[in-house]
C-alpha cells in the first residue's frame, strides 16, 4: 500500500508524559470538547484534542516544532468541561515539560530538576558551591554587631557568583528557544513574517497579560502570575538600580541606607507581589484540586522555589532591621541559596516557559495563524 | 391448583404495560400503577418508532385493546406506590391515589375543556405549548377519560367545567384515597427521563428557545403535537431549514450521564428524516463523537447517511449561543478528521438529550439497590421483584418489549410458586 502511515509510536515518550502528572491521558476519546471550549486556541488545526491524540499514541515527533503545546496558558477550561476526566491541561503541561527537556542542555541539570529522587541536589549543589566560595572569600560566618549581610556577601562576590550563573541560565534557554524556533518553522513551512511586529505584540501581551484574561475557569490565574510576574520585574530594577549606583555611580551601595529609596520601594513591592502571587498560586491549585488536580511535581518544585526566594528575602531584610544575627545570616543564605538555583534551573525548571511559550506566541503571530 | 395470585405492575409504560397484558394473559390477576393520568409514557409521546419509522399508536392500541378486553386487570392512575413490605407471594403495597375530579361518566366531549379558564404549561409536550386545567393528553388516550388538574384548578370557586358536564362526570370534591394490597410478585417498570438540559450550561442551559431535545422534537412532529406535525421552530414559528443535531447532549460525560444513552443516535438520524420528508429543501447536520448504532441499526445509518442533505460530522458541540435579534443559533464544534475549529449558525438546535432512570431522583419504596446513575440493579433485588426496560439501562422500546415479555414469565414463575 502505497499511501500506507505508519505509526511508529515512541512508547517511552507515553511512559514520560504519563509520570509527568499526564497520568489521565489514556481517558481521552478524542471528543474534542477541549477545544471548543480552549479561549486561546486558534481555529485553524486548534488544540488541545490532536494534541491528546498524539501523545496517546506515542508520535513524539509530532511534537517537535510544535507551537500549540506552548500557547496553552493551562486555563484548564478543558479539563473542567472534559466528559471524561482526561484532563487535557494538566497532559499539556506534562507535554512541555517533555519539551523542556527536549531542547535543553546539559542532560544533568534536566534530571536534577525531573527526578524526585535528586531533588536534594537542587538545594544541595548551590549550598555547597556557596559555602564553599564564601568560605574562600573568609566571610561565611555569623558576623558580630549590626546585620550587614554585605560583610557575609559583598555586592562584588554576589555579582562576580549570580551575574555568571544568570547569564547560564539565560543562554541555554535562549539556545534552546532558538533550536524551537527552527523546528517550529520547519514544521510548520513558514519561512518568512514580521519577526519585529511580531515580537513587539508578543512583549506586548505579556506585559498585558492578555492570554490570562480569557481564562473562565482559573480566572483568578491572571491575579497570582501578574503578580509573580511584575514581582521579579520590580526586584530586577532593584537589582539594577544597585548596579547603577555601585558600579556606574561608584556611589555607596544603596541597600544598606534608608527605607524610602528607589531601590528599597521596588525591592519591596517585588517581594511582596512574588509572595502574595505565589500565595495564591498555591491556594488555587487547592480550590481547584477537586476537578483538576493539584498539579505536578514540576509545578510545585518551582512555586516552592519562588515561594521561599520571596519569604527569606523578605525575612532576611525583616531580621537585619531587627539585628538578629544568628538567624538573619542563615536566613540570607537560604535566600542566597535558592536565587541560585532559580538561575540555574531557569532553562531545565518550569520557568523555562518564559522561553518557550514567548517563542510559541511569537511564532503564532510571526506565522499569521492568530486571527483574533 | 393455587389461586390466581396477583402481580403489580408498578408504571404504566410500553415495558409495563407489555409486562402486565402478558402476565394477565396466562392467567394471573395484574394491577397496573401509574403516577400519570394516562398510560403509554413515553412512547406515546414519540411520532414515529426507529428503524421502521411506523408510528408508536399501532402498537399501543393493540397494548390497549388487550386490557379493555381483559377483566383481570385493574388500573390505577394517579397513583403513586407508598410503600413495599413483604416478600414473594406476600408483598402488601400501600398506593396513594389522587384525585382525577373526573369519573367514568365522561365521554371525552371536551366541554369542560372549552369552558376551563385555566391555563398550564403542556407536560406532555414538554411545555411547547399550553393546555387547559381540564384535559386529556392526546386524542388516543387510554383511559379515555378527562383529568382536571389539581395543582392548577382553581376548584369549587370556578366549577364552570361541572356546569357544562352534560353527564355529570366532574366531582371536585374527590379526595385522595389510599388503597392496599397483597400482591405475589412485582415488577417495576418506572421507565426514564429525559435529561435535564439546563443543567448543559454550554450548551445553552435550556435557556434558548430554539435550542430544543430530541423528545420536544417528537412531538414537533407529533400529528397530536403543539403543532399538529408541522415542524416550526419554538421562537418564532418559522420552518427551520437549517438545523444541527448534537449528541451526547449529556451522555458519556461524567460530569453529567457517565453512560452511552443508546438510543439517541438513532433518535436523531430518525429526526433528520422527519425533516428531510417535510421540507425537501432543508440541510441537517449531526455533530457526534461516535456514532452508535448497534446490530442492524447500522443499515438506518446507511440509509441517513446517503442523503446529500444530511451531514454528519465527527465532534462534540461544547459551545452554543443565541442570536438574539434572529432567534438563530450558533454552535461552535471542532471538525475532528479536518482538525478545524468552525462556528455555524442554525434555524434551530436539536439537543440528543439522554436517558435518566426514573429512579435517578425518585427511588421506589422499598430495599431496592440502584447504581450511582439511579438505575436498578436487578441481580440485587428480592426474590419476587422484577425491573424491566429503562430502569435497569437506557434501551430502546424493542428491547423494552423483549425484555418486558421475558420478565412476564418470570413473574408468572414468581407469583405461582
Amino acid at each position: 500500500m502505497a499511501d500506507a502511515t505508519v505509526v511508529k509510536p515512541d512508547l517511552d515518550f507515553v511512559k514520560g508524559v504519563i509520570a509527568a502528572g499526564g497520568e489521565s491521558l489514556k481517558k481521552c476519546y478524542q471528543c474534542a470538547t477541549c477545544t471548543v471550549v480552549c479561549n486561546v486556541t486558534p481555529d485553524k488545526n486548534p488544540f488541545p484534542r490532536k494534541e491528546m491524540l498524539w501523545a496517546q499514541w506515542g508520535l513524539k515527533e509530532k511534537f517537535q516544532g510544535n507551537p500549540d503545546v506552548w500557547l496553552c496558558h493551562q486555563c484548564n477550561d478543558c479539563t473542567a468541561y472534559c466528559p471524561r476526566g482526561a484532563k487535557p491541561g494538566e497532559v499539556l503541561g506534562a507535554i512541555r515539560k517533555q519539551t523542556i527537556k527536549q531542547y535543553s542542555a546539559p542532560g544533568a541539570l534536566v534530571d536534577i530538576v525531573n527526578k524526585k529522587a535528586l531533588m536534594p541536589l537542587i538545594f544541595i549543589i548551590p549550598a555547597v558551591l556557596l559555602a564553599v566560595l564564601l568560605s574562600a572569600a573568609g566571610t561565611f560566618k555569623i558576623h558580630e554587631g549590626d546585620v550587614i549581610f554585605s560583610k557575609f556577601a559583598s555586592t562584588h562576590f554576589l555579582q562576580f557568583v549570580f551575574t555568571p550563573v544568570l547569564l547560564f541560565g539565560i543562554a541555554v534557554g535562549v539556545m534552546g528557544m532558538r533550536k524551537f524556533w527552527a523546528d517550529m518553522k520547519q514544521t510548520n513551512k513558514v519561512y518568512s513574517g514580521d519577526l519585529m511586529a511580531s515580537v513587539t505584540a508578543t512583549l506586548k501581551d505579556i506585559a498585558g497579560h492578555k492570554k490570562f484574561k480569557e481564562c473562565d475557569v482559573s480566572a483568578d490565574r491572571f491575579t497570582s502570575h501578574f503578580l509573580v510576574f511584575y514581582g521579579f520585574v520590580a526586584a530586577a530594577i532593584a537589582t539594577a538600580i544597585g548596579v547603577l549606583y555601585i558600579d556606574i555611580l561608584g556611589l555607596e551601595s544603596p541597600f544598606r541606607i534608608g527605607y524610602g529609596t528607589p531601590v528599597k520601594i521596588f525591592g519591596n513591592i517585588g517581594a511582596i507581589g512574588i509572595i502574595v502571587g505565589v500565595i495564591l498560586m498555591m491556594s488555587n491549585r487547592f480550590k481547584n484540586a477537586e476537578k483538576l488536580g493539584v498539579g505536578s511535581y514540576f509545578d510545585w518544585l518551582l512555586l516552592s522555589i519562588i515561594a521561599i526566594v520571596g519569604i527569606s528575602g523578605f525575612l532576611a531584610q525583616l531580621l537585619r532591621m531587627v539585628s538578629v544575627a544568628p538567624i538573619a545570616y542563615p536566613v540570607y543564605f537560604i535566600h542566597l541559596v535558592f536565587v541560585f538555583s532559580l538561575f540555574l534551573y531557569l532553562p531545565f525548571s518550569k520557568l523555562a516557559h518564559m522561553f518557550y511559550r514567548g517563542a510559541a506566541i511569537c511564532f503564532n503571530k510571526y506565522s499569521g495563524r492568530e486571527v483574533k | 391448583m393455587a389461586d390466581k395470585k396477583k402481580v403489580l405492575v408498578i408504571g404504566g409504560g410500553f415495558s409495563g404495560l407489555t409486562a402486565a397484558v402478558e402476565t394477565a394473559e396466562a392467567g394471573s390477576d395484574v394491577v397496573i400503577v401509574e403516577k400519570t393520568a394516562f398510560l403509554g409514557g413515553r412512547v406515546a409521546q414519540l411520532n414515529k418508532y426507529f428503524p421502521k419509522l411506523c408510528p408508536p399508536n399501532c402498537g399501543l392500541e393493540i397494548n390497549f385493546k388487550r386490557i379493555k378486553n381483559n377483566a383481570d386487570i385493574t388500573i390505577y392512575t394517579l397513583a403513586e406506590v407508598e410503600s413495599i413490605s413483604g416478600q414473594e407471594g406476600n408483598f402488601n403495597v400501600t398506593v396513594k391515589l389522587h384525585p382525577r375530579f373526573v369519573n367514568d361518566k365522561c365521554t371525552a366531549c371536551n366541554a369542560c375543556n372549552e369552558v376551563c379558564p385555566v391555563e398550564m404549561p403542556n407536560e406532555f409536550n414538554y411545555g411547547l405549548d399550553k393546555t387547559k386545567a381540564a384535559y386529556i393528553n392526546h386524542n388516543q388516550t387510554f383511559p379515555f377519560t378527562y383529568v382536571i388538574d389539581g395543582k392548577h384548578c382553581k376548584g369549587k370557586a370556578c366549577a364552570k367545567c361541572v356546569e357544562v358536564c352534560k353527564y355529570d362526570a366532574i366531582d371536585l370534591d374527590m379526595k385522595p384515597e389510599t388503597v392496599s394490597l397483597n400482591v405475589a410478585a412485582i415488577v417495576l417498570a418506572t421507565g426514564w427521563e429525559s435529561y435535564d438540559i439546563s443543567k448543559l450550561d454550554n450548551l445553552g442551559g435550556g435557556r434558548i428557545k430554539n435550542v430544543i431535545t430530541n423528545m420536544q422534537m417528537e412531538r414537533l412532529a407529533s400529528q397530536n403535537g403543539p403543532t399538529g406535525g408541522k415542524i416550526l421552530r419554538p421562537s418564532d414559528g418559522k420552518e427551520p431549514k437549517n438545523i444541527a443535531f448534537v449528541q451526547c447532549a449529556g451522555s458519556r460525560d461524567e460530569n453529567h450521564l457517565p453512560y452511552c444513552s443508546y438510543i439517541c443516535c438513532m433518535a436523531s438520524l430518525k429526526q433528520a428524516t422527519y425533516l428531510r420528508e417535510q421540507y425537501p429543501d432543508s440541510k441537517v447536520s449531526i455533530f457526534y463523537i461516535d456514532m452508535r448504532t448497534p446490530g442492524r441499526y447500522e443499515q438506518f445509518y446507511w440509509k441517513v447517511k446517503d442523503d446529500p442533505g444530511v451531514t454528519l460530522t465527527k465532534g462534540k458541540v461544547a459551545k452554543i449561543t443565541e442570536d438574539t435579534k434572529t432567534g438563530d443559533v450558533e454552535l461552535v464544534v471542532e471538525d475532528v478528521l479536518a482538525n478545524n475549529r468552525i462556528t455555524e449558525k442554525y434555524d434551530m438546535v436539536v439537543l440528543a438529550a439522554g436517558m435518566v432512570p426514573s429512579t435517578k431522583d425518585s427511588k421506589i419504596p422499598g430495599e431496592i439497590s440502584y447504581t450511582h446513575e439511579g438505575f436498578v440493579v436487578p441481580a440485587f433485588l428480592k426474590k419476587g421483584m422484577f425491573a424491566v426496560g429503562s430502569l435497569k439501562s437506557p434501551v430502546d422500546v424493542a428491547r423494552s418489549v423483549q425484555d418486558a415479555t421475558g420478565v412476564a414469565i418470570k413473574t408468572i414463575q414468581s407469583s405461582r410458586r
